[in-house]
């Protein structure tokens, strides 16, 4: 095939995961999980596909406004089943998002419900307006 | 000698491999795609575990039938935001799915067993006893 490959994308396509490329310490696979960043009028919601992974094994961190995600799966639940067809990998998720200053980080709620979390993180409220004196 | 095709045919070529291996023209080993949901299927101990990732399905908006060696995996994923939102990123996708799959024997009905945590499906499908190779005795 000639080098300039142009791949177009099915729906079906979309689906699949994503693996992480950069190396980590852990070992194992990671995934980018899939996320939808939703915006209204006080707040962003963050909500991402995290199947398999339960809440103590679940790390949100922020820091220096990087907001981090990792999600450990169990892989103890696949000891001893050998595999006859598959479709898709397993392994652990991870992603970080720059959060902008317009946010409160000291408010963030997580829930993590249905293999969803869903993030909320409140807006700072909007800096008043000051007149400065002069002396 | 494909680099003298024009690109447009590349692409075309592209794409009919793409749709070839969704339908599963190849039969290529073990792996399939194209479908959703993706499942997995595991033997233990002669029989088997089918397993699915279903974040954000709700419980009750999921059928899982079995009929002989056909299983069904139906339901709806929904994803909805209020009038009042503004989309950043949209990656995840709210959808319908009816699924069939043939398994390579007959279940025993009454013994399976479905658990569904943290959007993960897990499914214990054992094989009918009557399913099952019978020994013959050699007098």
């Amino acid at each position: 095939m000639s080098e300039k490959k142009i791949v177009t994308k099915t729906q079906t396509q979309d689906l699949e995961k994503k693996e992480h490329k950069e190396e980590r310490i852990v070992a194992g696979r990671f995934f980018i999980p899939p996320t939808d960043i939703i915006e209204n009028k006080e707040s962003l919601i963050v909500m991402m596909d995290l199947p398999g992974v339960e809440k103590k094994d679940l790390r949100v961190k922020l820091e220096n406004n990087m907001l981090e995600v990792e999600g450990r799966i169990d892989y103890s639940t696949y000891e001893g089943l050998n595999p006859v067809y598959t479709e898709y990998n397993i392994g652990n998720y991870a992603r970080s998002f720059k959060v902008s200053h317009a946010v409160d980080t000291r408010n963030i709620e997580a829930v993590l419900k249905e293999g969803v979390l869903s993030l909320t993180l409140l807006k700072e409220p909007e800096a008043e307006p000051r007149e400065i004196v002069v002396k | 000698m494909f680099e003298n095709l024009s690109s447009g045919l590349d692409v075309a070529v592209q794409k009919a491999v793409e749709q070839a291996r969704d339908t599963n023209f190849f039969k290529a080993g073990i792996t399939g795609r194209g479908v959703y949901p993706f499942i997995n299927l595991f033997e233990k101990d002669g029989d088997l575990v089918l397993t699915a990732e279903l974040a954000g399905v709700k419980k009750e908006d999921l059928t899982i039938e079995v009929r002989e060696d056909v299983l069904r995996l139906a339901g709806t994923r929904k994803i909805a935001y209020g009038e009042d939102c503004s989309c950043h990123r949209l990656e995840r996708k709210g959808l319908n799915f009816d699924r069939s799959i043939k398994l390579p024997f007959r279940v025993e009905g009454g013994l399976i067993k479905a658990e569904f945590k943290n959007g993960l499906l897990q499914v214990t499908l054992p094989r009918a006893e009557a399913d099952k190779p019978k020994k013959i005795i050699i007098n």
